[in-house]
């Protein structure tokens, strides 16, 4: 059987024809909207009309096999509408009230993880890791895993200060949203690569490989047609390696992941915030990981504890402050917190005031 | 200037760089432009049509570039 | 039958009560001899602890320089069925909507020609095909592209723009964000597909500030709804909050970062000149506090992950645009942004990477734009500035 004809530069179809005769109809026109709980939520237009959301967990990695299940229980449920959220979460979209509580009961038999919505823990936006990325010092998707494993009642049941956004990122390429999360992991190497010189004469660009590295670290092997590096300006980001891959940078017992804390992405109450530091490294112990579980839970039992009503934890921690984030949570301060990067002066306290 | 003459300049263009430096399309265009005295559009019409035509291709290496296909 | 590997180490990810990607993978591997080689390469990552892919290359559909990513194992003879196992982007659709018939048609497709294994979505917000071999990439783009799909960025080039779900479903949006968010895709699909700029180029459409697309932390031009006129408080409704439990002087008055409301267990007040517009008050009381008046958006530049000079978020450019079809103005600046990028831009240079590199003043004159307050959180503090002819005629 011959391929059909091919088409270039059509894009995705028209979004319309995808939503749900509801969605359509209240289009740009909502009221409001209500959570009914962890899985449920119910918009209203100012026409009245409404439309559920019942919110699904899923890993992101989906077999063929479960989108046509999901497939399946659109057509029975939300007359085969459904969606995505930007956390992979899957969205049922149900026109029909009487659908919610069969589809909820379904997805429970299916043993499938419901909830997520409101001050919850909801999936974790990751990366490819060992699954597929080139450039992985971690797996993702197993960490992920783990995480949301350890904080699944977070998730369906039990309520936080505010939602809890996690992130986990296979290198510090950072293909997610490592870099403004609540609690994230981040997978890093820390030591100097070392270099393949035949191949980098046959794979490279010198000049481009000069240019990938953040530190300057980087300078020209003109006897060998390579580069060399500066093992005190390395910084083990592996950028090098991406663009010349002889350039080696893994290292399995050298790597592993760091824990950053404190970023958010919405503006409500006080501005965006990049996560900072505040476990620079765990060693990598798959398939689960539990060193990083561990930490992770140490940093939300503290948040937990004391953070007002609405506080995400980087609000929270300006709060107290960061060195009483330090005490609360024991976790030792070192050289790797304090930033000798492009933005360094800016994070260097320049008041008298402090708490012990 | 006819369309297949800029063709032909570009194909040259990306020869000559082959091995030494990686062109990006915009290397390319600006380049063949200046040399030829055209719009940068009508470079990106006659690259274009030679990758279209499998003559050029796009590769990946850290950043795109057009490059000459390797033999099969 | 596809081989079957031990697999000890994932086995044990797929306990717990989160539903696992291992699980994911067998049942694709049970049928397909890539996804099995896939599961039997990832066991041994898991013993090695590191990974086993190459990437870059030159894989991809005829004419196209995006879509495709090119990924190779670097044990193939150990995992022959995963020697080449490629990405394939499709570029999904504006907010994430579909049909149980599209979903199937693309598994359908998927099964067919490719690993069975998907991404729903990749970061960037593709519906992401994972692993197929070189020989089935124009087989499944003629699938595709025949029943109206496309494929998604990749490389240098603009990226498969993404936004919130917007006035499909949420009463916050204050600009349309799937259409923009389409609007986008169509106008420029020659720069999604011929990557011609010095490196990718992301967009995201957020409704309003709560931002739920992440806009403003990942993207190269953040697109965020916002507003110039009131907010209408409906005091009836107040007062139900009130009732239901919501301490508003708490909750409310006192985490307003403008100190513009006050409550006195009556009313409440907003001092409207004061609000900075951040959403908090009103995704809390929804069904009290709406927004009003002029509708439109913050244009918000540079946002990116670490490499090369550190993660950036996106900065003010165009403190407030109107964003009505055809967005002409809209996408005027967006041609500037992108020849002064063109213009300057090094191989790999983002483009909020070159702003700090000619500085903020050069960015916005190249492309028209006036200096504001609304762009900078304070004003520079050294005296080390420069003048111009122009500035000393003034």
């Amino acid at each position: 059987m011959s391929a059909p004809q091919r088409k270039t530069d059509i894009g995705p179809p028209h979004y319309k024809q995808f939503l749900p005769p509801v969605m359509q109809k209240n289009y740009g026109d909502w009221k409001h909207h209500e959570i009914i709980n962890p899985g449920v939520m119910v918009h209203v237009g100012n026409s009245g009309d409404k439309i559920w959301t019942v919110r699904m967990q899923s890993p992101r990695l989906l077999s063929t096999d479960t989108i046509r299940d999901i497939a399946a229980l659109a057509e029975k449920y939300c007359g085969g509408h459904v969606r995505f959220t930007t956390r992979n979460n899957v969205e049922f979209l149900v026109s029909d009230e009487k659908n919610i509580e069969p589809l909820q009961k379904e997805l429970k038999d299916k043993k499938q993880m419901v909830g997520g919505i409101g001050p919850m823990i909801s999936n974790v936006v990751h990366t490819q890791g060992w699954v597929h990325c080139h450039s992985a010092a971690s797996d993702a998707s197993g960490l992920v895993k783990v995480i949301m494993d350890e904080f699944a009642d977070y998730c369906t049941t039990k309520t936080l200060p505010n939602k809890v956004r996690m992130a986990v990122a296979c290198c510090v390429n950072m293909c997610g949203a490592v870099h403004c999360s609540d609690i994230a992991v981040v997978a890093i190497h820390r030591k100097v690569p070392t270099i393949d010189h035949d191949k980098v004469k046959n794979m490279c660009e010198v000049p481009s490989t000069i240019a990938a590295c953040p530190t300057g670290a980087i300078s020209p092997e003109p006897s060998k047609k390579s580069v060399k590096i500066n093992a005190d300006k390395c910084m083990y980001c592996g950028n090098c390696f991406t663009v010349c891959p002889p350039i080696e940078i893994h290292d399995p017992e050298m790597d592993g992941v760091a824990i950053v804390v404190g970023g958010k992405v919405g503006n409500l109450r006080s501005n965006p915030k990049f996560s900072k530091l505040a476990i620079p490294f765990i060693k990598n112990n798959p398939p689960r990981w539990p060193e990083v579980t561990a930490a992770m839970k140490n940093i939300l039992d503290a948040y937990i504890a004391g953070a007002k009503k609405h506080e995400r934890v980087g609000e929270w921690i300006e709060r107290i402050g960061w060195e009483k984030f330090f005490k609360i949570t024991n976790l030792p301060f070192t050289f790797q917190h304090i930033d000798d990067f492009t933005i360094a002066r800016e994070t260097f306290r320049t008041a008298a005031t402090f708490k012990w | 200037m006819e369309k297949e003459e800029v063709k032909k300049k570009i194909y040259e263009l990306v020869e000559k760089s082959t091995g030494k430096k990686k062109l990006k399309s915009s290397d390319i265009q600006k380049t063949v432009s200046a040399d030829a005295g055209i719009s940068r559009d009508e470079v990106k019409d006659a690259l274009r049509d030679l990758v279209d035509e499998g003559k050029l291709i796009y590769t990946y290496f850290g950043g795109s570039f057009v490059e000459i296909p390797p033999q099969q | 039958m596809p081989k079957k590997y031990d697999t000890p180490l994932l086995d044990e990810l797929e306990k717990g009560p989160f539903p696992s990607f291992v699980t994911e993978i067998k049942k694709a591997a049970a049928r397909s001899d890539m996804a099995a080689d896939e599961l039997g390469q990832l066991e041994k990552s898991y013993r090695d602890k590191r990974g086993y892919w190459k990437h870059g290359g030159i894989v991809g559909v005829r004419g196209y320089g995006s879509g495709v990513i090119g990924r190779y194992s670097s044990l193939p003879d150990q995992f022959p069925n995963v020697a080449n196992f490629h990405t394939v982007r499709i570029n999904s659709t504006s907010g994430f909507f579909y049909t149980s018939q599209f979903l199937n048609e693309m598994c359908d497709i998927w099964d067919k020609y490719g690993s069975g294994l998907t991404n729903l979505h990749g970061s960037t917000g593709d519906l992401v095909l994972l692993g197929t071999d070189t020989a089935n990439l124009e087989a499944i783009f003629a699938e595709f592209s025949s029943r109206g799909w496309d494929l998604g960025g990749s490389g240098s080039a603009m990226r498969t723009p993404s936004c919130c779900v917007g006035p499909a479903r949420c009463e916050w949006s204050c600009i349309d964000t799937l259409d923009i968010n389409y609007a986008i895709t169509q106008e420029w699909q020659d720069e999604m597909h011929r990557p011609a700029f010095p490196y990718k180029f992301k967009f995201k459409t957020a409704g309003c500030a709560v931002d739920c697309i992440a806009s403003i932390a990942r993207a190269d031009c953040s697109i965020i709804g916002t507003w110039k006129g009131n907010i209408a408080v409906d005091q009836a409704e107040v007062a139900n909050y009130a009732k239901k439990g919501m301490n508003i002087t708490e909750e409310i008055v006192n985490m307003c970062p403008s100190k513009c409301m006050s409550y006195d267990g009556k009313e409440l007040k907003i001092t409207d000149a004061d609000c900075i517009r951040c959403m908090h008050c009103i995704a809390k009381m929804t069904k009290a506090l709406k927004p009003t008046g002029e509708k439109g958006a913050s244009i918000l530049v540079g946002s990116k992950a670490p490499f090369v000079i550190g993660a950036t978020l996106s900065w003010v450019i165009v403190p407030f645009i109107k964003m009505e079809p055809p967005y002409d103005e809209f996408k005027d600046l967006i041609r500037k942004m992108w020849e002064f990028w063109d213009e300057y831009g090094k191989n790999r240079e983002r483009i909020g990477e070159l702003i700090i590199r000619k500085g903020m003043r050069e960015f916005l004159e190249f492309i028209g734009v006036e200096p504001q307050p609304q762009q900078v959180k304070e004003p520079r503090r050294d005296p080390f500035f420069f003048w111009t002819e122009a500035d000393l005629q003034k």
